[in-house]
C-alpha cells in the first residue's frame, strides 16, 4: 500500500506538481497513517518562525537580486578586465571569478547566466574567443560559486544538519570555511583549462584604466570584506553579516549610484520574495516530512540494509557521487538539501564520513549535475538565455563537464580539503 | 459576468495587498535587523522584541512569496518529462497536478486554522503583547489563497497571472 502512493507521489512530482505539496502529501499521509494529529505538519511548518539563522535567507537573496538589477555587474567586469585582462585567457578567467562571487551571493544557479551571460557572451566573442568555448564558459559558470560564503546552499544545508541534531557541533560558519578551498579547486582547474585553450590568442587591451575602473568599483569593493571579514571575524553572525549586506547594497544601488529606481524597487523586492517563498515553503513542510521519517526511523534502516551490502566507505562515496549526480539533474539544489540530507546524513555518518565534508561532496555534486547532460537545468537555462539549440550547448559545455568532475572526485577522496580551514580555525 | 467582475476586483485587491506587505516587511526587515546590531554594538544592547519579529518575518514572507509564485505558477518543481510531452497530454496533466496541489493546500488550510485556534484558546504569547495567533495568521490564510489559486489556474490557465 505504502509503496503504491509512494510511487504515485513520485509519479506527481515527476508530472511536474510543485515540489513542496508533494513533500507535504506525504508528510500529511504519515502522520494520518500513524493516527496523528495533522496539525503537528502546520506546528512543524511555523519552526520556520524559531530558526534566527533563516533571517539570512530573505536578507541575502533580497542583496543579489539588487546587485544583478543594478549595473554592479558591469562594474565588475570592467574592473577585472582591467586587472587580469593582460593575462592570456584574462578575460575568461575572470569570467569564471566574476561568476563564481556572484552565484555565492544570488544562491540560485539561473539567475548567473541570466544575468551575467548577456554580459560576458558577448564580451567573451567579441575578445576572439571560440563561440563553443564562450558558450561552455558561460554555462558552466552559472553553478560556479555555490561553496563560497554567503551562498543559500550553504546556509540551507547547515540548517537542516542543525534541525536533525546529528552532528550538532556544526555551524554554518564552518560550512563558510569548509566550502572555500573545494570552490578555490574548481574555479583554479577552470581557469587553468580556460588560459591553455586560449594560449594563441592575442592578448586584449582592456580600455579602461585600472584607476577608473576601480574609482567606478569604489562602492562595491567593500562588500566581500564586509561579508567574509565579518563573518569569519566572528564579527558578525551570519544573519547580522546578511542584514548589513543588504542595507548596503540597496543604500548603494537605489540611493547612491540610482541604478534601481524607486518604481523598480518594489518589482526587484517582490521577485526575490517569490524566490524565498519556494525554498522558505519546501523547507516549512519538509520539517514535517523529516520528523515523519526520523519517527518512523527510515533513516537507520537505510542504512542498515546498505551496510549488508556495503562496508567500504570509499565505494559508498562513489555510489554517493553517482547518486547525487542524477538528482541534480532532476532536482534543484533547494528541493534536493531538503529531501535528501536527512536521509542521507546519518547514512554517511555510519560511514564515517564527516557532515561539513558530506555537504560539501553535495554541493559540489548538485553543481555538477546542473551541467550534466541530458537534463541538467543549466543546459536549458542556458539554451533558452542564448537561443542556441540545445544540442549545441550539450557540446560546448562537455569539456568544462570533464574538469569539473576531476574536481569533484578530488573532493570527494579527499576530505582534507573541506577539512583543513574549518580545523585550523577550530584550533585557533 | 457580475460575479466575475466581482471576483476580478477582489482578486486584484488581493495582489495589491501581497505585494505592498511584501514590500513593507523586507524594508522594514532590512532596518530593524541593520539597527538591531547598531543597538548592540553601540548601546550594548538591542530591542528585546525585535529578534522575534524579525523571526516571525521569515514565516510572513516565505508564505508571502510561496502566494506570488502560485500566481505565476512559479513554484519549485522537477519538470523533467514535461518537454517530452504533446500539448494534449500536458492539458490532463495540468489539470490532475493542479487539483491535486489545491487540495493538499486545503488541507493545510484547515490543520493550520486549527493549530491558530488551539493558539488561541491557549492564549500563548510569542513576545509581550503579541498573541502567537496572530503570528500564526499566514498559515491558514496563506495556504486558503494558494489552494484557490491553484483550483483557478487548473482551469483558467492565465486568469490569476500578472
Amino acid at each position: 500500500m505504502s509503496v503504491v502512493i509512494s510511487l504515485l507521489l513520485l509519479g506527481l512530482a515527476l508530472l511536474g506538481t510543485p515540489l513542496f505539496i508533494v513533500i507535504a502529501a506525504s508528510a500529511l499521509l504519515g502522520f494520518y497513517s500513524s493516527d496523528i494529529d495533522l496539525s503537528v505538519v502546520l506546528i512543524e511548518f511555523y519552526r520556520l518562525a524559531e530558526m534566527p539563522i533563516l533571517l539570512a535567507i530573505p536578507l541575502f537573496t533580497l542583496a543579489g537580486y539588487l546587485l544583478s538589477e543594478s549595473k554592479a555587474p558591469q562594474r565588475l567586469v570592467n574592473l577585472s578586465n582591467a586587472l587580469l585582462g593582460w593575462m592570456p585567457g584574462g578575460l575568461a578567467v575572470v569570467s569564471l571569478a566574476i561568476c563564481a562571487i556572484f552565484t555565492a551571493f544570488t544562491g540560485a544557479s539561473g539567475v548567473t547566466i541570466i544575468a551575467l551571460g548577456a554580459l560576458l557572451y558577448p564580451a567573451l566573442t567579441q575578445a576572439g574567443y571560440g563561440q563553443r568555448f564562450s558558450l561552455g564558459l558561460v554555462t558552466t559558470s552559472g553553478s560556479l560559486g555555490l561553496l563560497f560564503a554567503p551562498s543559500l546552499p550553504l546556509i540551507l544545508y547547515g540548517v537542516i544538519v542543525q534541525q536533525l541534531g546529528v552532528g550538532s557541533s556544526l555551524t554554518v560558519d564552518d560550512l563558510f570555511l569548509a566550502g572555500a578551498l573545494p570552490g578555490l579547486l574548481m574555479v583554479l582547474a577552470l581557469s587553468a583549462w580556460s588560459m591553455w585553450t586560449n594560449r594563441g590568442l592575442s592578448r586584449e587591451q582592456s580600455d579602461i584604466s585600472i584607476a577608473a575602473a576601480l574609482r567606478a568599483a569604489i562602492w562595491e569593493l567593500p562588500l566581500p570584506f564586509i561579508v567574509l571579514g565579518g563573518i569569519y571575524s566572528g564579527y558578525f553572525a551570519v544573519s547580522e553579516a546578511a542584514a548589513v549586506t543588504a542595507l548596503y547594497v540597496l543604500v548603494v544601488e537605489v540611493l547612491i549610484h540610482r541604478e534601481i529606481k524607486l518604481g523598480d524597487l518594489s518589482r526587484i523586492i517582490r521577485e526575490s520574495m517569490v524566490l524565498v517563498g519556494g525554498i522558505l515553503i519546501i523547507l516549512g513542510v519538509s520539517l514535517a516530512s523529516t520528523n515523519y521519517l526520523i519517527d518512523a526511523e527510515v533513516p537507520v534502516r537505510l542504512f542498515d540494509i546498505m551496510h549488508a551490502y556495503i562496508q567500504d566507505p570509499l565505494f559508498f562515496l562513489l555510489l554517493l557521487n553517482v547518486f547525487l549526480l542524477l538528482l541534480g539533474m532532476m532536482l534543484d539544489i533547494f528541493s534536493a538539501l531538503v529531501i535528501m540530507v536527512p536521509l542521507l546524513l546519518p547514512v554517511a555518518l555510519g560511514y564515517g564520513i564527516d557532515p561539513l565534508h558530506l555537504g560539501i561532496i553535495f554541493l559540489a555534486n548538485m553543481q555538477l549535475g546542473y551541467l550534466t547532460p541530458p537534463v541538467g537545468m543549466n543546459l536549458f537555462i542556458a539554451s533558452y538565455r542564448f537561443k542556441v539549440p540545445v544540442m549545441q550547448i550539450y557540446r560546448s559545455t562537455l569539456p568544462f563537464f570533464f574538469i569539473l568532475l576531476l574536481t569533484v572526485l578530488v573532493i570527494t577522496y579527499w576530505p582534507g580539503l573541506s577539512l583543513y580551514l574549518p580545523g585550523l580555525f577550530a584550533t585557533w | 459576468m457580475r460575479i466575475k467582475d466581482y471576483l476580478e476586483h477582489i482578486n486584484n485587491a488581493l495582489r495589491r495587498f501581497e505585494d505592498g506587505l511584501i514590500v513593507l516587511m523586507v524594508l522594514s526587515m532590512v532596518l530593524l535587523a541593520a539597527g538591531q546590531i547598531v543597538l548592540r554594538n553601540v548601546f550594548g544592547g538591542g530591542l528585546v522584541w525585535v529578534d522575534p519579529f524579525l523571526r516571525v518575518m521569515v514565516l510572513w514572507l516565505g508564505l508571502l512569496g510561496a502566494m506570488v509564485a502560485t500566481r505565476h505558477n512559479n513554484h519549485i518543481t522537477v519538470d523533467v518529462l514535461s518537454r517530452f510531452l504533446s500539448a494534449k497530454i500536458k492539458y490532463f496533466i495540468r489539470i490532475i497536478t493542479g487539483l491535486f496541489a489545491s487540495v493538499i493546500c486545503a488541507i493545510l488550510a484547515w490543520h493550520g486554522a486549527r493549530f491558530m485556534l488551539a493558539e488561541y484558546t491557549a492564549a500563548t504569547e510569542v513576545f509581550t503583547g503579541v498573541p502567537t495567533w496572530c503570528c500564526v495568521l499566514i498559515i491558514p490564510v496563506g495556504f486558503v489563497v494558494m489552494s484557490v489559486r491553484f483550483f483557478v489556474h487548473t482551469f483558467k490557465p492565465g486568469a490569476v497571472q500578472t
